[in-house]
């Protein structure tokens, strides 16, 4: 028998569990959760460490991390911020955008050929913590590429430099950036269409470790526990990576977590069946992929949710029979006030269909889409991006998710985004939906790495089935 | 052509030397087998090919030749409706910063029974460095794609120092880059 502690320090609370690990098998002892003590991170850890264990809370975090076996993440000071340049926005831009997501990431800015002064200065202005730099396959582009790395020289930018472009020039834009410090690893489309994200994926958690960590109180808890943090979505990543490897009755999935400030949405299913009558556009995206979005979010994304998501809501509040202003007046109150929960009843639904514009936009840009074209040979369907139709289980987690009595809050919006514009989307076509009812997936995405097969049984176990109306 | 020199000096760039091509059967066209043909044909002439495939738009032609710094563009059609398909090709490319790639195209160009002279003529005035009719003798194209290549390209490398499309003045930029064939098209329409 083994006592295993993760805890995860989120941005307003930092929540723990205890695991007892017997015969191969992983239960959930205890849970815990504090706020966060955004200038000492350390307070919010030994709190919660304190409690799992049940020991007194004076206990200096030295005699506590002895106790357990500890693992931890952090998305503390809202996460790991990346700014990705590519070449072109179809090809080497989008796979940085994706590999920067997919490594834990938000992606805060992109740029797509030359930089351009006015570019510089934003991405002086925002000073990301990685900037992650492609462009060209091996042996392809190299003009815009040391065009940019001249222009990122002579910039004031003072973050680590991922560089995942064309390898041929790989050496002269460390000369040329050589009062950076950059990271060079292997391109991450190394040919046409061919994707390779894993190694930036790698080489950002590396410096997430070096650089984020310091400096944000979380060194001394690596020392005294000795275990390395990683950024929360990468925990739930590797989470989602591995339950079909280990649940082969769970082979695609989906998840969809919506927070105060983004959404993010996973999912692991392979992206492109190829068939005479399905013709592929673009990139082919990789089988487990993760998109962030900034601007859907029910608490501090609540006013930019309003804006992006106004189609999708103006909708909704017509068939409701609503009037728009009281939204406008709610979104108001919750952006002054986002610890606020919902009082009365027209406030719940108010939650209920900004968690549903989440759940509409953030699938709208992570899945796919085909297109029908009539051609001599007949009618063939173009597809671009990721086909998520066979995927079976779509699983809710986040504050407003977690909590759902109903599978309507996402069956709805999933069933309204069937077409969308011309486009019939690959959404999953008999979905179930679970809830993360006791929001494991974070704590057991940070034991994927020792006990895969141990926290993906009790992730898939700890979901609660949800279906029908409230 | 590098890839038939033998003392090749930098061996770990072997592949990334030989000049890059892009293939692809342009529009609503589903004709693949000749495609996959010229794949074969091609790699096995010392080139590095990139194929796109069935249904491929101007833009991701461009897209790829872009990322890729490729040489040439060759385009197929044999559904009769390339005329349209390819339409401004050349113009997208002059905007997107391609100045001086290579446009080849070939295949069953226009619907009935058009001379190839009045087909051929037509598609040189869109901008097309080369037109072949369906029955082309491969191996006389790629003699003529690797002398254009030298002419347009000369003696560009490959590697770091891209003269690419067109920046500043090179001494390495022979009289060679001036002299461009008859393409540089004035703009359709």
């Amino acid at each position: 028998m083994k006592r295993i502690i993760s805890i995860d320090i989120g941005s307003t609370w930092t929540k723990g569990g205890l695991f007892i690990l017997a015969d191969k098998t992983l239960k959930l002892e205890k849970r815990q959760a504090v706020p966060t003590t955004q200038n000492n991170l350390v307070l919010g850890f030994s709190q919660v460490l304190s409690r799992l264990l049940d020991k007194d809370e004076s206990t200096p975090l030295k005699e506590l991390v002895g106790a357990a076996e500890i693992y931890f993440s952090s998305s503390a000071k809202g996460g790991l911020r990346i700014a990705a340049i590519g070449l072109v926005p179809d090809l080497t831009l989008q796979l940085a955008r994706l590999a920067a997501m997919s490594a834990g990431g938000k992606v805060i800015a992109s740029f797509a050929f030359s930089l351009t002064r006015s570019d510089l200065s934003t991405l002086e202005k925002l000073q990301p913590d990685i900037l992650l730099f492609s462009g060209g396959t091996d042996g392809g582009n190299s003009q815009y590429i040391l065009d940019n790395a001249r222009k990122l020289a002579s910039s004031t930018l003072s973050c680590p430099v991922v560089y995942a472009g064309n390898r041929a020039v790989a050496e002269q834009v460390m000369d040329l950036m050589n009062k950076k410090e950059v990271i060079v690893t292997e391109n991450l489309m190394p040919e046409v269409g061919q994707v390779n994200i894993e190694p930036v994926r790698e080489k950002i958690r590396e410096i997430f470790l070096k650089r984020i960590v310091s400096g944000r109180g979380l060194s001394e808890i690596v020392e005294l526990s000795g275990s390395q943090p990683r950024p929360t979505p990468l925990a739930v990543f590797e989470l989602i990576s591995a339950i079909p490897q280990y649940r082969t009755d769970w082979t695609d999935l989906a998840a969809i977590d919506i927070g105060g400030a983004t959404t993010d949405f996973y999912s692991n299913t392979e992206s492109y069946l190829e068939t005479d009558t399905v013709v592929l556009k673009g990139i082919r995206e990789p089988r487990v992929k993760r998109t962030v979005e900034g601007d859907l979010g029910m608490r501090v994304s609540a006013q930019s949710l309003l804006d992006s998501g106004w189609p999708y809501l103006e909708e909704r509040l017509r068939e409701l029979g609503l009037e728009a202003e009281g939204l406008k007046n709610y979104v108001d109150k919750i952006s002054s006030d986002l610890d606020y929960l919902p009082g009365s009843e027209e406030e719940r639904l108010f939650d209920r269909l900004l968690a549903e514009t989440c759940v509409y936009y953030s699938a709208l840009r992570h899945i796919g889409g085909w297109k029908e074209t009539y051609t001599p040979q007949g009618k063939v369907y173009v597809q671009t991006g990721k086909d998520l139709r066979r995927v079976r289980a779509v699983i809710g987690s986040g504050g407003f998710l977690s909590a759902a009595s109903a599978d309507e809050i996402m069956r709805f919006p999933l069933k309204k985004l069937r077409t969308y514009g011309q486009e019939r989307k690959l959404l999953p076509e008999k979905p179930e939906f679970y809830a993360d009812r006791l929001y494991l997936f974070s704590l057991l995405g940070n034991l994927v790495e020792k006990y895969p097969a141990e926290a993906a049984a009790l992730a898939v176990n700890s979901l609660e089935k949800i279906s029908g109306e409230e | 052509m590098q890839p038939e020199n033998p003392s090749n000096p930098k061996p770990e760039f072997k592949n990334m030397e030989k000049d890059t091509i892009i293939l692809g059967v342009i529009g609503a066209d589903c004709h693949s087998v000749g495609n996959k043909i010229l794949e074969l044909f091609f790699t096995n002439e010392g080139f590095k090919v990139v194929n796109l495939g069935v249904m491929v738009s101007q833009q991701e032609f461009i897209n790829a030749a872009i990322e890729t710094n490729a040489r040439a563009i060759l385009v197929s059609s044999l559904y009769g409706h390339g005329e349209i398909d390819c339409q401004g090709f050349r113009d997208l490319c002059l905007e997107k910063g391609l100045d001086r790639i290579l446009l080849y195209v070939g295949g069953n160009l226009v619907v009935g029974k058009t001379p190839f002279e009045i087909v051929e003529e037509k598609f040189k005035k869109m901008g097309f460095d080369r037109v072949f009719p369906p029955d082309v003798d491969l191996k006389k194209a790629a003699e003529l794609l690797k002398q254009d290549i030298k002419e347009r390209f000369g003696s560009d490398t490959h590697t770091p120092q891209d003269k690419g499309q067109a920046r500043q003045p090179d001494n390495q930029e022979s009289e060679e880059e001036t002299r461009k064939p008859e393409t540089k098209a004035p703009r359709v329409g």
